[in-house]
């Protein structure tokens, strides 16, 4: 690549994200949903997890921590949180 | 995965006697938390907690414990609501995802009558108990249900 080009924008491809709608689902089946998509898929890839559970607020930050996976960001929503994951090995 | 580093997983074991949806929603709540963090799980099936695991050519609906008025119809209905999760779809998740082994107790197969091929897939085995306290002799939590 030359220097004096700047870099296309699309050179820092942003890392796949899944959407995993655990809205509804009781707990601990918001944990388990995340603890089924991580198992499966690649390392590097995030998740939005949407859970309505309020258990959630502490099983997935405590479970990520134990799993060594990356919490990136909490959002509360209307009724539920979006719990923003990366998976960071296998 | 597997590393000969690795400490052994820490083990729940749980008694289940119970087939009451009161007693097996929290049972298969537990059964999944523990397998979701990373524990072994074995399960001893007994009497009303086996015969839940017997076969039956449709899901039977949910009944709860009795003397629970107005809050037992209302949780009645909960579980039996279209979208609510059953407990032995619970425990089929739990099994995809970790280490849960489920057993059948051998009295109360021989007191019952009852034949492993009458059980839900779910039930690994059959076993005395003397087996099944040695599968879990190191167990760092155990409940009876």
């Amino acid at each position: 690549m030359s220097e004096t080009e700047p870099p296309p924008a699309t050179a820092v491809a942003a890392p796949p994200r899944m959407v995993v709608d655990a809205r509804g689902s009781w707990c601990p089946g918001p944990l388990m949903e995340l603890v089924r998509v991580i198992k499966d898929e690649p390392v590097g890839t995030e998740f939005e997890l949407l859970s309505s559970d309020e258990g959630s607020r502490k099983d997935i930050p405590m479970w990520l921590e134990k799993a060594h996976h990356e919490l990136i960001e909490v959002r509360p929503d209307s009724g539920f949180d979006r719990y923003i994951v990366r998976k960071t090995h296998d | 995965m597997s590393s000969s580093q690795a400490p052994p997983p820490e083990q729940m074991a749980v008694v289940l006697t119970e087939s009451a949806a009161d007693k097996l929603l929290p049972f298969a709540t537990l059964v999944s938390g523990a397998v979701a963090l990373g524990f072994r799980v074995d399960v001893f099936a007994s009497y009303w907690g086996l015969v839940a695991f017997r076969k039956t050519p449709t899901a039977p609906s949910a009944s709860v414990s009795p003397g629970h008025g107005e809050d037992g119809a209302r949780l009645e209905a909960a579980l039996n609501a279209p979208k609510a999760p059953s407990w032995k779809a619970i425990l089929e998740m739990a099994r995809s995802i970790g280490d849960l082994h489920i057993y059948a107790c051998s009295q109360s197969m021989e007191v019952l009558g009852l034949k492993k091929d009458e059980l839900d897939p779910l039930v690994e085995g059959v076993t005395g108990v003397a087996t099944f306290i040695d599968r879990t002799r190191s167990a760092t939590i155990s409940y009876f249900i």
